[in-house]
């Protein structure tokens, strides 16, 4: 005899479709999955990381529409409608984006734990503001932490990318 | 957390001390206690403990077993609880000192009080805050309960 | 992993007060869900509804009506960094909000959740009682009107009523000379100490016709020090320059700080003191 899983007909679910990395997702949500374990679980995409799961250290950071949240913390279902970019889409067809390319070249990652949040967040600020001054990119990059580089290097690799997407 | 409560009652140091093992009258007197029952007479009581501070509420199942009783002067209890639905257990470590002349006794609590687990991530201050008042109400309690009746 | 619940979403007011009111204590209002959601996942609490305001129009806006402001409740505190009425008017608010938590907390966050959380650690609240803000909170049919420093009545707890939804908050606009400053400290997520001024100034800038004053985070909820002020207001700057340490110490024991991980309480009251006479100076400088 086969197992099936069987829903309780009271069981709320919601539709939602969104674009994931640029290409349309249709799925059904419940109200209380968090948006983590959706695209780590339910879509495979395990770049995003459960750190501190508190929303203060940012290794969960993803883009919606652009700007980050802390994916621990967001109901999946408030993506509808929405496009997500996660550290999987930022590279275009095997071409690495300037960041990423800037993060390898500069030494802006030791275990790589904290790099893919550090990355979608400096994508967010350089945006946003394509020409930071330290203090911008310190005050926005504030809520990212990281216990390996000390910083310097992750500073170092943000402004070499930004000099190199301003030309 | 260290507390400390010292009140002044008008009435005499037997009938303080027969209130405080008239368990149903003792436990109405502890703000969002429920449920008292004796166990053991003299030994091993139980009750329900239940906080609301905002939104977050706990129901701590307690059992309170006392060490040492000297009789119309001293009691020494210890109680502990825990709140399972959301992960805290409570300690307590109570020291009830009588004393008095004719009418009027003097009651002091000297609690020591531990909580443990998420509840303690609510902050240690609100704990304390919350606890204090609990006890602060207490205290007044007793007295009016003493003092009112006569 | 959240323990399952029901997800409802309204799209007025009205239905919105009646489902709190229907559901009681089994019901929540969401909206940025920044510390709903943190103390659902610690299981400190459970809600069986979880009900979305931001399906409500018209709660999201900030606009200048001459001399008030008015913010919707839904304003995310990453529109009221940028919004143009408040960088115009009230800088100090836009530095305020500039600076809660991080960049997502401010991205999905709401003025009104902050508010109505009431989270001891929170910072618009102190700016919000020295700027002399009011809180319109609505129902199925009727709206009323709360001042900020009545509004937070202790930790985790304010004003409003089960089935009452915050709207708007309503700021006047500082009538010039003045100055408003509100200073922050803590090295822990959240601050520790907060304290907020508004003062006003004669035209000849030599008198201070009114000032108020509100100190935050260090004690269960956000409170007026009128103590303090009086020390300070309807008095040339001279005297006001020798009571400013008096009104520190005065502010200082109305924070109703306590021991605990944030800080002693004297170590924390040593703050509330030094903050004011920095945040004095700097409202000062304004005018």
């Amino acid at each position: 005899m086969s197992k099936t899983m069987l829903k309780r007909s009271d069981v709320q679910t919601l539709p939602i479709s969104f674009t994931l990395n640029g290409k349309l997702q249709e799925l059904d949500v419940e109200p209380h999955e968090l948006l983590l374990d959706v695209v780590r679980d339910r879509l495979g995409l395990t770049g995003v990381k459960r750190s501190c799961d508190v929303q203060v250290c940012g290794a969960c950071t993803l883009l919606v529409d652009g700007r980050p949240v802390s994916a621990c913390t967001t109901l999946a279902f408030e993506v509808r409608g929405r496009s997500v970019l996660t550290i999987e889409g930022l590279a275009d067809d095997g071409k690495l984006h300037p960041l990423q390319e800037a993060f390898i070249e500069h030494g802006g990652f030791q275990c790589g734990f904290c790099t893919p949040g550090m990355i979608l967040a400096s994508k967010a600020l350089l945006d946003e503001n394509p020409n930071p001054s330290e203090e911008e990119l310190k005050h926005f990059m504030h809520g990212n932490i990281c216990r390996c580089t000390g910083y310097k290097k992750i500073i170092e690799s943000i402004m070499a990318a930004a000099k190199k997407m301003a030309s | 957390m260290q507390f400390e409560k010292k009140i002044e009652i008008e009435a005499p140091k037997q009938k303080v001390w027969n209130f405080i093992w008239d368990v149903d009258r003792f436990i109405a007197c502890v703000p969002g206690c429920k449920e008292a029952k004796t166990i053991e007479e003299g030994k091993r009581y139980s009750a329900i403990m239940v906080e609301k501070v905002g939104p977050f509420k706990v129901e701590f199942p307690t059992t309170i077993e006392v060490l040492e009783r000297d009789e119309l002067s001293r009691i020494k209890a210890q109680a502990s609880g825990a709140d399972n639905k959301i992960g805290s257990r409570m300690k307590l470590d109570l020291e009830v000192k009588l004393s008095g002349e004719g009418d009027r006794s003097t009651l002091e609590f000297v609690a020591g009080v531990d909580i443990l687990g998420k509840l303690a991530a609510l902050g240690h201050g609100i704990i304390k805050r919350k606890a204090d008042q609990v006890l602060d109400e207490f205290a007044h309690s007793v007295k009016r309960q003493l003092e009112g009746d006569s | 992993m959240l323990r399952r619940f029901r997800l409802e979403e309204p799209q007025s007011v009205g239905e919105v007060s009646e489902l709190l009111g229907r559901f009681g204590d089994s019901a929540k209002l969401y909206a940025g869900g920044t510390e709903l959601l943190l103390a659902m996942k610690e299981g400190l609490v459970h809600y069986e509804r979880l009900v979305n305001v931001k399906g409500v129009q018209g709660l999201n806006e900030v606009k200048q009506d001459n001399g008030t402001i008015r913010i919707g409740a839904l304003c995310t505190h990453h529109q009221l960094e940028n919004a143009p009425a408040l960088k115009q008017n009230l800088p100090a608010f836009v530095k305020l909000e500039e600076n809660v938590a991080n960049v997502r907390v401010r991205q999905v966050g709401t003025i009104g959740g902050n508010i109505c959380f009431a989270e001891p650690h929170a910072d618009p609240g102190t700016l919000l009682i020295a700027l002399g803000a009011s809180l319109i909170a609505a129902k199925s049919d009727s709206t009323r009107e709360i001042t900020a420093e009545s509004f937070f009545v202790d930790a985790y707890e304010t004003a409003l009523q089960p089935d009452e939804v915050l709207t708007e908050i309503v700021i006047p606009v500082p009538v010039k000379p003045s100055g408003v400053c509100y200073m922050k400290f803590g090295y822990l997520e959240r601050p520790s100490v907060g304290v907020a001024i508004a003062l006003n100034m004669n035209s000849e800038k030599n008198k201070i016709d009114d000032v108020r004053i509100a100190v935050g985070c260090a004690g269960p909820a956000p409170k007026r020090v009128p103590e303090a002020e009086t020390l300070l207001r309807d008095k040339p700057i001279d005297e006001v320059t020798r009571n400013l340490a008096q009104a520190g110490e005065v502010a200082a024991r109305a924070a109703q700080a306590i021991s605990d991980l944030h800080g002693a309480q004297d170590y924390k009251e040593h703050i509330v003191q030094v903050l004011l006479k920095r945040s004095f100076q700097n409202a000062l400088s304004q005018c």
